[in-house]
């Protein structure tokens, strides 16, 4: 990956950069074209979110030391979403009754 | 989508065992670094359009006005902390897992951005934790909406613009679906900023 290193301290990724323009560029395009109609899409979507699962778990499988450490991440995936979800449901009760939300 | 999504993890997972263990017949990179970053771009790309083209979204977000902003945002922040306070208890990486719990459990995202930024082990986290979530909306659903109306919307989280909409109006009643669209909808636009920005935290 290549790092650029501006001021010293904060670091910018080249490649986050990209994939915030892909984004950018997406919603951009996307807007100015919103009057055609743009079937396939759904397709494109499926098929990226495929290829990018396989090559996902791909990485998962050649990483022999991962596939060891699976049993604990399980514990930390659940443990790590139940707070989520819990604090989610609980800022939203606080700032539902400080705007006074129905 | 779920069923197709966890073949495809399956298959890759095996595929990846086999070509690390029993003869190279490729270098890892192609498909760990090369597809992965090209399907990653595209998908980003194409998310982004489609939010990009929806007239009635953008409609809706704006008839709705600021309050209903309120929503995603504290969704948003509740699920950053808990990803803080889980990091701490758990004594992993604390930025890692805010990143984790960033995805909103938009879990094909947050997976291979999570990975991206923070190795492997970090990305099979985001991609668990997430998809943990999705799950669990979608099975608690007609038992949290008893008890708050805006309860499944949380537990949703980014989800709640596409696959647990259906669910949620079922169990909430037809008002709750501009809530719950914009809400996954602006969860779901901000996901991929926020990873990045936490990212950028010293970690």
């Amino acid at each position: 990956m290549n790092l650029v290193y501006v001021a010293g301290a904060t670091m910018i990724d080249l490649s986050t950069l990209t994939l915030v323009l892909a984004l950018i560029a997406g919603i951009g395009l996307g807007y100015v074209l919103r009057e055609k109609k743009c079937v396939g899409l759904g397709k494109v979507v499926f098929g990226a979110i495929i290829i990018l699962i396989f090559s996902m778990g791909f990485s998962i499988g050649s990483n022999n030391e991962l596939l060891a450490s699976m049993p604990a991440i399980g514990v930390n995936a659940v443990v790590i979403m139940a707070l989520s979800v819990v604090f989610s449901i609980v800022f939203l009760k606080v700032t539902r009754k400080l705007v006074k939300l129905e | 989508m779920i069923r197709y999504v966890l073949l495809a993890l399956i298959l890759g997972g095996i595929a990846g065992y086999l070509n690390n263990n029993f003869g190279k017949l490729l270098d890892n990179a192609w498909v760990s670094n090369y597809a992965f970053e090209f399907s990653l771009l595209l998908l980003l790309f194409a998310m982004g359009f489609t939010f990009g083209m929806d007239k009635e979204a953008v409609g809706k977000l704006r008839k709705e006005g600021f309050k209903i902003l309120v929503v995603p945002f504290s969704i948003a922040l509740g699920s950053i902390f808990g990803g803080l306070v889980g990091g701490y208890v758990l004594g992993i990486g604390v930025v890692g897992s805010m990143a984790v719990s960033a995805g909103f459990g938009w879990y094909t995202l947050a997976g291979p951005m999570v990975g991206q930024f923070f190795g492997t082990e970090f990305g099979a986290l985001g991609f668990l934790a997430n998809f943990l979530r999705e799950l669990f909306t979608v099975v608690t659903i007609p038992l949290v909406a008893k008890a708050d109306r805006y309860a499944p919307i949380a537990f949703g989280g980014a989800t709640t613009m596409d696959t647990t909409l259906p669910v949620i109006v079922k169990y909430c009643g037809s008002e709750a679906l501009i809530t719950a669209f914009s809400s996954g909808f602006a969860l779901s636009i901000i996901a991929p900023f926020t990873i990045t920005t936490i990212a950028t935290i010293p970690h």
